[in-house]
């Protein structure tokens, strides 16, 4: 969610990415990986689908990769909030699209959107996956960000 | 003539400088004997040291990473770097020479930077050209992936075959039990020896 904030056309980049990663196997179009997203239960269309291994795999490789390639945004965000007399507009504009986006696809009536949605609780958890992302760009992101996940 | 190589990442770049080790059949561009490094972070004072101190304080900056995201208390205290959250933005980094009065160097860095500097790190860390000694802290694959994912079919091959010894032995020894009859025993002594 947090990568399809500041891509506009997140779907489409997960997708071209795929294909550019080789992952087509795993991942042939779009509705595959629609339907892996609709695991997350806070969803509004929640189906739950086992995640294969190879599945997890290749969405971790995609959301790495992803990262890299929107690091630069990902660290103007981040520096956005650490001085927000100077440069508040980046955080604003992008709390907010977070939020639309929330309201939009996420299941209102659970505690855990609730949170999502209050500005006062939702700072520290953007910013712990915005620097999750950044700190996963290097060629072992993978297996970083694999580790972080699984000991989440 | 020294070898320099540089890893840049926005706001941070790490100046690697050294020799090749000859005696290893190295190629001239390659650095094993490191001199001197240099970690310049955008409008803060310049980090130097000693070639011992790179490593510690490469994995001060991992480890307290680490604990930043893993939402447990983040502080990395050691003998050379401290380094603590002031806020959820700010990391204060204290760094202590070895040297006798020299006061520590108080450094104070955002988010951007310290993803820019752990950055310059893994660059150096996956660089083939330096040899260094290699920081393995997110490597480490936690316990629940060592259970859950790998070692899955070899803990189910490893329990299985007891599990399934014992139960089979309880069963045919239970039978025994309900085929032996204790009372009919006795009435059949008592039939041979009627005294």
């Amino acid at each position: 969610m947090i990568l399809e904030t500041i891509d506009l056309n997140g779907i489409q980049s997960f997708y071209a990415l795929s294909n550019r990663l080789n992952l087509n196997d795993v991942l042939p179009n779009k509705v595959t990986i629609w339907k892996l997203r609709n695991n997350n239960p806070l969803r509004k269309s929640f189906v739950k689908n086992n995640i294969k291994l190879n599945e997890f795999d290749a969405l971790i490789k995609i959301t790495v990769e992803m990262s890299r390639y929107l690091y630069p945004y990902i660290r103007e965000i981040l520096k956005s909030k650490e001085d927000l007399k100077e440069n508040s507009v980046t955080w604003i504009d992008f709390n907010k699209r977070f939020i639309e986006l929330i309201k939009e696809r996420f299941n209102l009536d659970s505690m855990r959107v609730k949170k999502l949605l209050n500005q006062a609780e939702n700072d520290e958890i953007i910013i712990k996956s915005l620097l999750t992302l950044s700190l996963c760009i290097s060629n072992k992101g993978y297996q970083k960000l694999k580790n972080f996940l699984i000991d989440f | 003539m020294q070898n320099k190589l540089l890893f840049h990442q926005s706001s941070v770049s790490l100046e690697i400088i050294g020799l090749p080790d000859y005696s290893n059949n190295e190629n001239d561009d390659q650095i094993s004997i490191i001199s001197q490094w240099k970690l310049t972070i955008i409008d803060k004072p310049l980090i130097e040291g000693k070639v011992e101190h790179l490593v510690p304080i490469m994995n001060a900056f991992y480890i307290y990473s680490n604990l930043l995201i893993k939402n447990e208390i983040p502080l990395y205290e050691s003998k050379l770097i401290d380094i603590k959250a002031d806020n959820l933005h700010i990391h204060n980094i204290v760094l202590k020479s070895s040297k006798p009065n020299v006061k520590p160097l108080i450094l104070k860095i955002g988010n951007s930077s310290l993803s820019d500097t752990i950055n310059c790190f893994d660059q150096l860390n996956e660089s083939p050209i330096v040899r260094i000694k290699k920081t393995g802290v997110f490597n480490i694959v936690p316990k629940k992936v060592r259970i859950g994912f790998n070692n899955k079919v070899k803990l189910f091959n490893l329990i299985m075959p007891p599990f399934i010894a014992i139960c089979s032995l309880i069963l045919f020894s239970s039978t025994f039990i309900y085929f032996y009859n204790p009372v009919e025993d006795k009435e059949k002594n008592e039939l041979i020896n009627p005294e």
